[in-house]
């Protein structure tokens, strides 16, 4: 059995957000969502301050609440451990974001452009047109529309249509073919960590047993398939030292 | 008394007169219609600018990063409207299984609250859906018993909104019988109702056993129907002033308040527009007043020993949302409710320890602890989505817009005006004998 897990290296994580912007690309996500998203933190008073990052994918919990409390069977959790949206039946009812103590979940509000970064730009402004010749790069991930698991259901990618709930699929899409998610596959100094650790020969499995990793929010009894090493929970000391707070 | 009150509404000549200003419309009952048609038209319009726009269109937005409520007026609307239903029918099958035979004027009234207030839910729940015509079919199609929601949709929106159909229609058969012999334009609608109905003496018991038994069954169904609205809320771990044993029984006590008080207020419309007066007499009124404020004092105590947990030791997750809720943004909801529900406990207290009872005051308390219910069932919903984030989250943010005031007053005029089609198609009151005399006599 395979069961994939992610390790988040705080001692490494400088708090570039490449990671979210990797994201977004990959999985066309809506505007002012991050399925991944990095917290900046500030600690203390000044000149005695301290900076901290944390990187926030969904944490795709064993024991996840927004299984549970989805009344169509929409949000559901695969048996290599990815939870997934299936975005053909979700009703849009947005129970799972409310159950979720972590804020993962987006909600389509209106109805979602086509590419995020072709749409979003003005192709025909004369002076684009100068360096493209009118050629419109409409690039979107095909693989987005495809199906997958066991189940054969649509649960890759972002901005698919309006009223319904999407968020982090541990890049459903590159997992299946071999590839590490996005994020992953981007952050420069190699703080995210991505694998299989059901198998004890894996390097996640190998970095796990020297490092003793934490989780968030453990009291919630959600167990997460998301892990910190390195740093220390968030308290209620830090606070946000940017908050995007972009609404669509 | 009967005969009398009946005798002095003018009667258009050649028409026979159906009791209680039945098919009969004078010039308010006109107004009503128009004002509550346009309120209504008007939240279509605006729930077609939703369904159009997407649910950008409305104040909700994601918890977390993007700092909003993901539920808002709506499902406040849900919570409110499933509350309101609970009274009729409790206090339907309590007047059938303990015989408060002095009650029985108000049992159909009640019922039909129940029946509105959940159709008035169940649309709630639909408006607040972002794909809503895939919803009805896949809460069927996929339904998950493990979900709190289960609870609302086959027990509350199904089961007991079934229930309650079937209960309004075999006690209003008799009734249908003696006005489908009446020559009207609503002849064939009270003719399908009564479906041959005779009113023999065997017919007559069958269904007083099959309504004594379904009122036995509709009584548990209702307290677990409500519970797991309660549920809904009470069973997330996640969300800091929602996790709690208390939720369910407080729910069902503040349901019984809202229910209670919205019936005191259609009883007293009833007795002023239906010539009705001696048969809803000032007693009903005092059973009704004593028995709100008995749930009252009820749904008060939930309140303080949850009030009382949640200061003597706040926990820090918990901090937030108290402050928010007892000192910050949402403080004037929530003092604001607390006065709407001890100012009825004085105004009840007051009569009831006097004896003396006074509509204009029952009505007052009724609007009263239905605010303070809209603002207490805002202040479950709302304050931990904002403030209630266990990542340390920017503080959010949450308004109504237009366009959900408007589809929440198009709800409400909707229920207004099912109410106001059945006092116009079916008599409010069951028929008294002098009435069905006459029924029988035209």
């Amino acid at each position: 059995m395979t069961k994939y897990a992610m390790v988040v290296d705080l001692d490494r994580c400088q708090g570039c957000r490449a990671c979210m912007e990797a994201c977004k690309i990959e999985n066309n996500t809506v505007e002012s969502v991050f399925w991944m998203y990095v917290f900046r933190f500030e600690q203390g008073e000044f000149p005695d301050t301290e900076i901290s990052f944390l990187p926030r994918p969904c944490q795709h919990c064993d024991n996840a609440p927004c299984v549970k409390v989805c009344p169509v069977g929409a949000r559901f959790k695969r048996d290599d451990g990815l939870v997934l949206t299936d975005f053909d039946r979700c009703i849009g009812c947005r129970y799972c974001e409310l159950a979720c103590p972590y804020g993962v979940n987006y909600f389509n509000w209106s109805k979602p452009a086509k590419s995020y970064y072709s749409d979003a730009i003005d192709w025909k402004d004369p002076v684009l047109t100068g360096v493209t010749g009118g050629a419109v790069p409409a690039y979107k991930n095909p693989d987005l529309e495809g199906k997958y698991g066991e189940e054969q259901r649509h649960t890759a990618g972002g901005g698919h249509a309006k009223g319904v709930m999407e968020k982090c699929t541990f890049c459903v899409h590159r997992v299946e073919k071999g590839l590490l998610p996005a994020c992953v596959e981007t952050c420069p100094v190699q703080a995210l960590r991505f694998g299989d650790v059901e198998d004890p020969e894996s390097p996640i499995s190998a970095f796990i047993r020297e490092k003793s990793p934490w989780r968030l929010l453990e009291e919630a009894g959600t167990e997460p398939s998301v892990m910190y090493v390195g740093g220390k929970p968030p308290s209620s000391e830090v606070r946000e030292i940017e908050r995007p707070k972009a609404r669509v | 008394m009967a005969t009398k009150t009946l005798t002095e509404r003018p009667v258009p000549r050649g028409e026979p007169s159906l009791p209680q200003g039945i098919g009969r419309f004078n010039s308010g009952w006109k107004v009503f219609f128009a004002v509550g048609i346009l309120i209504a038209g008007f939240g279509g319009y605006a729930y077609f600018r939703e369904y159009t726009e997407g649910m950008g269109a409305t104040g909700m937005r994601d918890v977390g990063t993007m700092g909003g409520a993901t539920w808002g007026l709506y499902i406040t609307m849900v919570v409110y409207l499933i509350g309101v239903s609970f009274a009729g029918i409790t206090l339907a099958a309590l007047i059938r299984l303990f015989r408060l035979e002095k009650l029985a004027p108000v049992a159909r009234m009640a019922e039909v609250l129940t029946v509105v207030s959940l159709i008035l839910g169940g649309l709630a729940i639909i408006v607040d859906l972002g794909q809503p015509i895939r919803g009805i079919i896949n809460l069927f199609r996929y339904a998950r018993p493990q979900s709190p929601f289960f609870g609302t949709f086959t027990l509350v929106i199904a089961g007991y909104l079934f229930a309650s159909l079937v209960y309004t229609y075999l006690g209003g058969r008799r009734d249908a019988a003696v006005l489908s012999k009446v020559p009207s334009r609503l002849q064939g609608f009270h003719r399908r109702w009564a479906a041959g109905y005779q009113d023999t003496e065997r017919e007559r018991r069958r269904h007083w056993t099959a309504s004594f038994w379904l009122a036995l069954a509709i009584i548990p169904l209702l307290i677990i129907a409500h519970s797991t609205l309660g549920f809904v809320f009470g069973l997330q771990v996640g969300r800091p002033g929602w996790y709690g044993t208390l939720q369910a029984p407080a729910f069902v006590a503040l349901a019984g308040v809202s229910g209670i008080g919205h019936l005191l207020i259609l009883a007293a419309i009833a007795r002023r527009t239906l010539g009705v007066r001696d048969r809803l007499r000032i007693e009903i009124f005092a059973w009704l007043g004593r028995f709100l404020l008995v749930t009252l004092l009820v749904y008060l105590y939930f309140m303080m020993v949850e009030l009382l947990t949640l200061l003597y030791n706040t926990p820090e997750a918990e901090k937030a949302l108290s402050d928010a809720l007892l000192t910050g943004e949402y403080a004037w909801i929530y003092w604001g409710s607390v006065a709407a529900l001890v100012m009825p406990v004085a105004i009840l207290a007051y009569q009831a320890l006097n004896s003396r009872w006074n509509i204009g005051w029952l009505v007052a308390s009724g609007v009263l602890v239905n605010l303070a219910a809209v603002g207490k069932r805002y202040l479950i919903v709302v304050p931990s989505q904002t403030h209630g984030t266990l990542l340390p989250y920017d503080v959010g943010s949450y308004t109504p817009s237009w366009i959900e005031w408007a589809v929440v007053a198009g709800i409400l005029a909707l229920g207004a005006l099912l109410i106001g089609l059945f006092m116009k198609s079916f008599p409010l009151l069951p028929l008294d004998e002098s009435e069905r005399e006459v029924m029988a006599d035209a």
